[in-house]
């Protein structure tokens, strides 16, 4: 079994000890936490942790000392910010002990004695949450029920019995793991380049305080109504913050519902690309985040997505597949890709392949003659197949390879778009077991007609 | 728990006689340290300036400074008279074989009580300075902390140290070798800021659309080290700097951190804190054409050619955005034509500017010639 940790804080008087005698100092009071947030990120292994609690100081030098041992803190990271407004309170140092590992002092001066609500902040490790979705397609695939959940889990090493838990949606930039961070032992910030290890030495804390007993029993119990998740935009992020607190101990995983839409219109979207899909065609599930699609009231943050059909009246479902979704912003445009799918096929063949329109010119010199400009006319055909009983909307999209071109389609191709400047689309709306065929041909100008 | 520097000076010898004859010496007490000075101006190298209080009689002396457990640059020790210049004189300094040390010879006109101060640079004792900055939640100031950080892990041990950088007084505080700490060099509040996002057509996709994990775009906090904002009492030093925001109860959210350059006052510091997902750009290459296009097997000929560029930029968020998009053109280029506010940063560089409202989405375009010889 696993070594409880604890995070520890004690108010100690040390008036105008030294530092070296700080193992010696008489500890005065263990204040209780009164109220925990974390702030958990999912793009980073970072939970932001601020610790409420009140210290009952003495007027002048006051020493606090905060120890850790055994989680995944960033001694880096800690802050300690107090809350009175009465008074005068300065920070003035913080001190990592010489060859002592999980051990920080504050050295703090009031201008009076008496209680100071005092907050202390600082990252961990180990704590992590993810987004997942489960859509389940009607029978006729033009509407979904979406549900997205976040799934927190803890393996900092720390009991958070009585959290305010809030998520956060973004990508931050970070520079180092705070996971490697904690692990820095009695050098913190490091060490100078070039400078030798120090044997370590055992850190004695007075009045070593019994780690709480696990509370299993409220993490399994459920409640009369799910949990509310309230969503507000912060910066380029999306802060998440769960109705009430949560009880997130140590190895332990805790589900909430974050979202659910019902009757989410969606289309069917079939794209042929062997450039960079393969011979196969993809299928995807068609939709916005926004009011329209009965969603957009907050970004959907990327995920495993299950997807699943209702195959008959009796509730009984297929699992369709799954996928990771990206980020989708508010009013952002969705394509799940759901992968190969043989519902609907394609097939392109190259019908003829000729030279055409040769530009000729002579050498001064010898008076030969020579091909300067050609076109290269190569035609194709193009069978598009669906063999779904509902409607599909089929893109079929040609990589020409060259600049300099003209394209001349002809038959049942749909609506015809220049995507950039060497790639064509075709889009075709597909009828339930419908076939169309078509062909087109790129003339691609060489030499002097490449203009 | 004090070490091994102490006996740095091991021996205070006072010579009546000339080194090289039979001596008469007296061996002394060792001066305590009177004061101790940690140097941190350069962030390769510490210099520590001690003052102590030598007994000197007159004619020659043999001042003996030895080391032992630390890491001391023996070029680099200094030694100078304090209290009475004109009558003490360094006549010579020797290095004995094989010893960490170094001897001193000096000529005292008359008994003396001389303050000296022995400066040395010292391994394995440095600084790092760090900042924390915190954002107000409409990110139009920030309120920056400085941090100096003082590790020493130099196997010596000062029991109350001034430790000074940028030639000001850091703090004055006892420092145990293994012991790292961390005080608050300056605070600014309340200084104003930019935010911007940086779209680099070399290091992101052009069509997001098209890729398979998310494409973000990086955002940037600005702001410039001048005494209006607060800050401009010195340059800012390279460090690590973590951002935060107000998220309006009571309480922060962290934005990201990044490693800052040296900033000197006036200068702007710009500092990466994440990335934007809610803002979408999408290039695409639209035309190519070459212009006074006549290859020739003989002569070089001008090959002369003009690139259309768009871009669908798009605005997820609720709030303005500032973009700037960097575009890399090579050779003899020109905008010829651009429907947006741009402007040449450099042969290879080519930055358009964009401000978007909240949710708004717009097409750019803009046409490049590249000026060109064909010549084979």
């Amino acid at each position: 079994m696993k070594t409880k940790s604890i995070i520890k804080v004690a108010l100690v008087i040390s008036l105008l000890l030294p530092t070296a005698a700080l193992a010696k100092v008489d500890l005065v009071t263990l204040p209780e936490q009164e109220r925990v947030q974390l702030t958990i990120y999912n793009s980073a292994d970072l939970t932001l942790a601020r610790d409420m609690r009140k210290l009952t100081m003495r007027e002048g030098e006051n020493r606090l000392q905060f120890s850790w041992a055994g989680t995944l803190i960033d001694p880096t990271s800690l802050e300690l910010l107090p809350r009175a407004l009465d008074r005068d309170i300065l920070v003035n140092d913080l001190l990592y002990p010489a060859r002592v590992g999980g051990v920080g002092v504050w050295n703090v001066a009031a201008s009076a004695a008496g209680p100071v609500p005092v907050e202390i902040s600082y990252f961990t490790s180990g704590i992590s949450w993810r987004a997942f979705y489960m859509a389940t397609l009607s029978q006729d695939e033009a509407s979904m029920e979406l549900e997205g959940y976040v799934l927190v889990n803890n393996s900092s090493g720390e009991d958070y019995p009585n959290a305010e838990t809030r998520l956060i949606v973004g990508k931050i930039n970070l520079l180092d793991r705070v996971a490697e961070l904690a692990r820095r032992g009695d050098a913190p910030y490091g060490r100078p380049i070039g400078s030798r290890p120090m044997p370590q030495i055992q850190y004695e804390m007075e009045n070593d305080e019994v780690a709480a007993p696990r509370a299993v029993a409220k993490m399994m119990m459920g409640r009369a109504a799910p949990k509310e998740i309230v969503k507000e935009g912060l910066s380029e992020y999306f802060l998440y913050t769960i109705e009430g607190t949560e009880e997130i101990n140590d190895g332990w995983g805790k589900r909430l519902t974050s979202f659910s839409a019902e009757s989410v219109p969606v289309e069917s979207l079939y794209r042929y690309e062997p450039e960079r899909y393969g011979e196969g065609v993809i299928r995807f599930i068609s939709f916005a985040n926004d009011t329209a699609h009965k969603l957009g009231g907050e970004p959907i943050p990327g995920g495993a997505v299950m997807v699943f059909r209702e195959s008959g009246d009796d509730g009984a479902l297929t699992f369709v597949g799954a996928r990771e979704t990206k980020y989708i912003p508010k009013e952002g445009e969705v394509n799940l890709n759901l992968g190969v799918t043989r519902d609907v096929r394609v097939k392109v063949t190259e019908m003829s392949s000729a030279k055409d329109g040769y530009e000729w010119n002579t050498y001064k010199q010898t008076g030969r003659k020579y091909i300067e400009g050609h076109m290269d006319v190569l035609s194709y055909k193009v069978e598009v197949e669906n063999l779904r009983g509902q409607r599909s909307t089929v893109e079929v999209r040609r990589n020409l390879g060259w600049n300099f071109w003209d394209v001349a389609s002809a038959g049942d191709y749909g609506k015809y778009e220049k995507v950039d400047a060497d790639t064509i689309q075709y889009t075709l709306n597909m009828a339930p077991g419908e076939k169309k065929t078509f062909e087109y041909t790129a003339r691609l100008r060489r030499g002097t007609l490449a203009k | 728990m004090k070490k091994l520097l102490p006996s740095f000076l091991a021996a205070l010898m006072v010579l009546a006689l000339t080194s090289g004859a039979s001596a008469r010496t007296k061996l002394t007490a060792l001066p305590e340290r009177e004061s101790v000075t940690i140097r941190l101006d350069n962030p390769d190298a510490t210099l520590i300036e001690e003052e102590r209080v030598l007994t000197l009689q007159a004619g020659e002396n043999l001042v003996d400074f030895s080391w032992r457990g630390v890491s001391v640059n023996p070029d680099s020790i200094r030694f100078k008279v304090l209290s009475h210049p004109e009558a003490v004189t360094l006549l010579s300094v020797s290095y004995p074989p094989g010893e960490a040390a170094l001897i001193w010879r000096i000529n005292a006109a008359a008994p003396l009580e001389e303050r000296v101060r022995i400066s040395y640079l010292l391994r394995d004792i440095d600084r790092l300075v760090a900042y924390r900055a915190v954002a107000d939640k409409a990110e139009t100031t920030l309120d920056i902390t400085g941090l100096g950080v003082l590790r020493n892990f130099s196997g010596e041990d000062f029991d109350g140290a001034l430790i000074s950088l940028d030639g000001g007084a850091l703090m004055t505080t006892p420092s145990i070798s293994g012991e790292t700490r961390r005080a608050v060099l300056f605070r600014a509040n309340d200084v104003p800021m930019a935010k911007t996002l940086l779209w680099d057509s070399n290091n992101l996709p052009w069509e997001p659309e098209r890729e398979e994990s998310d494409v973000s775009i990086p955002v940037y906090y600005e702001f410039i080290n001048t005494p209006d904002a607060g800050l401009g009492q010195g340059s800012l030093w390279e460090g690590k700097m973590r951002i935060f925001q107000d998220d309006g109860y009571d309480a922060t959210i962290f934005l990201g951190e990044d490693n800052v350059d040296f900033t000197p006052p006036g200068a702007k510091m710009r500092v990466k804190i994440g990335f934007s997902r809610d803002v979408k750009v999408t290039k695409k290459r639209i035309g190519y054409e070459e212009l006074n296009h006549r290859p020739s097997r003989k002569d070089p000929v001008l090959r002369d050619r003009v690139e259309r560029f768009t871009f669908r930029v798009e605005n997820f968020k609720d709030t303005p955005v500032a973009l700037e998009i960097v575009e890399h053109p090579s050779g003899d280029w020109e905008v010829t034509e651009a429907n947006v506010k741009w402007e040449r940063k450099s042969s290879s560089e080519l930055v358009l500017y964009v401000a978007l409202g909240p949710g708004e989405k717009r097409e750019l375009a803009y046409s490049n010639l590249t000026r060109d010889i064909w010549n084979r």
